[in-house]
């Protein structure tokens, strides 16, 4: 078992006009048991991160420890750590079973031993009965757990799995999901975890460190990931529907500051605590945000329930109804951003409609850099 | 005007659909008959009419002088009867086996250890590519060249094989190259040189295509490169490797030209195979319906063992889910 230190790691291919800096200035460090998500969308360097922590693929500067072993220029069968595939690389030529038992067979463990932990393995990824096929023969999403498998069946320091759950479909997902959570909670050993889908990283995870363009944006539990966002990306990438964003400008009247969204002519209350921060800041304009959670149509409850909320009158235009909740589409002027609220809402088009919210609730981001404001 | 062909454009593929073209597909009715037509044509001409030409003088007493003067008669079987118990032909089936083992399979064998070598262990393109060049040499160059140079490198008293066998000190006398006995290993030691080029190009190019992924978790899961090659690579090349070996068996089935050009089959018929004997009979001494008996015979035998090769392929292929 492992704790992992990234220490400025930097990742080009190729060289040149055409070199792609596809990881830059990575700094993280994975405590010894700690199920970690590295999250970010599509083409962020992820996957060359991984790639570097396995040593598939070489540092272009920086350092990556094992503890306090420097294990940057040694050969992945020499880092003890077990990796499954974006891209699954199954042995096309072994049935699932002994693709399953290949690292076993590797170390030389007893075909009853290798027989015996296939079996279990494949018990807790649902796929007994495909032990005797052949990859090219199985399905994405069978493909996909077996490669799963095949890492989870070795006892390594560290567990790498690279978007292992993007082709089982949501049912299958959300059952394995909680397995292997409940798996990294039996093993305690260090599990990175890699997606693009922030359910599963939020589900899943202890920290979820959160990539974009290369970089390292925010490493952080759901709340703090949620509530207090480094930056602009952050809080718009984690939440669904995505955080609502304004241009807004400073005001201030009889010493109470606001933020001013000109183009829709209405103010945003800020909190005691914001409304020092944005002080201490300076500057007069801002980028204000405030998730669609936050922002729901005022109840007579609300009034009497004593919380410090403010209200805003807006224009619903589209009312999207999902189950368990609607999602209103609502506009001021033409500004539009969106409103959760309860399922059995029911506007009429183009209903002006009250939406609260908590002062508290209102992020704020300078405009240049696109750091919060805190 | 009824020359034209227009397409129902409901029928159009979906990627035509999707073009979003009114133009309707115009072709000249005679465009089809002529790209279908034209290769029908030369394959009756080339492969099926002699095919049948050669089933039907099998069974005639087709001599040359017979065979323009169109007077041969039907005589049964008796061709097949010369043939298949001459002493002659079983002893040129000796000398095909001997050939296949040492020369198509070992060319196969020794193809693809080089081609793997070369892959595994020159990391550097250009010198891959220089060598793969240098080792396809000899395959471009035509049998008679093939045989000429050979029957040179190979002269006992002063070929230059012998004398570097001399200066290396591994013989003390010169080898007799083309005495009975000898004389179709000297054949297959030419022809080694010429082919085994073609089981590791196959091979090679094989090899190059195999997933790098595959070899990326072979790695993670910590195998050897021998264990790697043994468990993933040999077995993934299998299908590859069976190709190149069907091309060589095939091959070994026509394999007249340097029996020709080096030893005529001698000394004394001992390095002659079923197809030179063919060949002797049907064009030098032209007894064209014995000869096609032969041809028969070796066509027979070699689609026996194709088939069969194909059968346990494909069930090889069905198993792992390719097929
Ligand atoms: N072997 C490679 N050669 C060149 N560019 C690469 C290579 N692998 C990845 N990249 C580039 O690096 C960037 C990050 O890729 P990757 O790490 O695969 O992202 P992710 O896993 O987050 O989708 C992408 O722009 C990709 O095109
Ligand atoms: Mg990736």
């Amino acid at each position: 078992m492992a704790d992992v230190t990234l220490t400025n790691v930097n990742k080009i291919y190729g060289e040149g006009p055409s070199a792609v800096h596809a990881v830059q200035d990575l700094n993280l460090k994975i405590d010894d048991g700690e199920f970690v998500a590295l999250l970010g969308p599509s083409g962020c360097g992820k996957t060359s991160t991984l790639r570097m922590i396995v040593g598939l693929e070489s540092i272009s500067s920086g350092s990556v420890h094992f503890d306090d072993r420097n294990v940057s220029a040694l050969e992945p069968q020499d880092r003890n750590v077990a990796m499954a595939f974006e891209t699954y690389a199954l042995y096309p030529n072994f049935t699932v079973e002994q693709n399953l038992a290949f690292p076993l067979e590797v170390r030389g463990f007893s075909a009853d031993e290798q027989k015996k932990r296939a079996q279990n393995v494949a018990e807790l990824l649902r796929i007994t009965d495909l032990l005797d096929a052949y990859p090219p023969a199985l399905s994405g999403g069978q493909q996909q757990r077996v490669s799963l498998g095949r890492a989870l069946i070795r006892e390594p320091d560290v567990f790498i799995l690279d978007e292992v759950m993007s082709h089982l479909d949501a049912h299958l997902k959300f059952q394995m999901l909680f397995d292997l959570k409940r798996l990294h909670r039996e093993l305690g050993r260090t599990m990175i975890y890699v997606t693009h889908d922030q359910v599963e990283a939020l589900a899943l995870s202890d920290r979820v460190a959160v990539m974009s363009n290369a970089r390292l944006q925010q490493v952080g539990d759901r709340n703090t990931l949620y509530n207090a966002p480094a930056n602009v990306f952050v809080a718009d990438f984690i939440g669904e529907p995505p955080t609502n964003f304004f241009q807004a400008q400073a005001v201030e009247s009889d010493g109470d500051l606001r933020l001013a969204v000109d183009d829709a002519k209405f103010t945003l209350h800020l909190s005691e605590k914001t409304r020092a921060a944005v002080k201490a800041h300076g500057g007069a304009r801002f980028i204000a945000g405030i998730r669609p959670q936050n922002l729901t149509p005022a109840t007579a409850s609300d009034a009497t329930s004593g919380q410090t909320t403010a209200t805003l009158s807006a224009k619903v235009s589209i009312n999207e109804y999902l189950g368990e909740r609607s999602i209103l589409t609502a506009h001021r002027g033409p500004v539009s951003f969106r409103a959760l609220a309860p399922p059995e809402t029911r506007s009429a088009p183009d209903e002006i409609v009250e939406l609260a919210y908590d002062p508290a609730n209102v992020m704020v981001f300078d405009p240049e850099t696109e750091d919060l404001v805190h | 005007m009824s020359d034209i062909v227009r397409g129902d454009p409901d029928t159009y593929p979906a990627w035509f659909q999707n073009k979003k073209t009114t133009r309707p597909l115009i072709v000249s009715r005679w465009v089809p008959i002529f790209l279908v037509g034209v290769p029908v044509l030369v394959l009756l001409a080339i492969v099926i009419y002699p095919t049948i030409w050669m089933f039907y003088h099998s069974l005639r007493d087709t001599n040359i002088q017979g065979l323009f003067m169109g007077n041969h008669s039907y005589i049964g079987f008796e061709n097949y009867a010369t043939v298949l118990s001459s002493d002659r032909f079983q002893d040129s089936l000796v000398h095909l086996v001997q050939y296949l083992t040492f020369g198509a399979v070992f060319q196969v064998i020794l193809g693809t250890v080089l081609a793997l070598t070369l892959y595994e262990f020159v990391k550097s393109n250009a010198i891959r590519t220089t060598v793969l060049i240098l080792m396809v040499l000899p395959m471009m160059l035509p049998p008679s060249i093939v045989g000429t140079l050979w029957r040179f490198l190979l002269t006992p008293s002063n070929g230059a094989v012998n004398q570097a066998l001399l200066d290396l000190g591994l013989i003390s006398a010169h080898i007799e190259w083309f005495n009975a006995g000898v004389s179709l290993w000297s054949i297959i030691i030419a022809d080694t040189w010429n082919w085994t080029a073609l089981p590791l190009l196959i091979v090679y190019s094989g090899r190059v295509s195999l997933p790098p992924a595959v070899y990326e978790a072979a790695r993670v899961d910590g195998a050897s490169q021998w264990k790697v090659m043994r468990r993933v690579t040999l077995p993934m090349l299998k299908e590859v490797i069976a190709i190149a070996f069907i091309l060589r068996f095939t091959d070994a089935f026509k394999f007249v030209d340097l029996v020709y050009v080096m030893t005529s089959g001698g000394p004394a018929q001992s390095s002659e195979l079923p197809t030179y004997i063919a060949f002797q009979r049907g064009i030098r001494e032209f007894a064209i319906g014995e000869a096609a008996a032969y041809a028969i015979v070796i066509f027979a035998i070699s689609a026996i063992l194709i088939t069969l090769f194909l059968k346990y392929m494909k069930r090889v292929m069905k198993a792992q889910g390719f097929a």
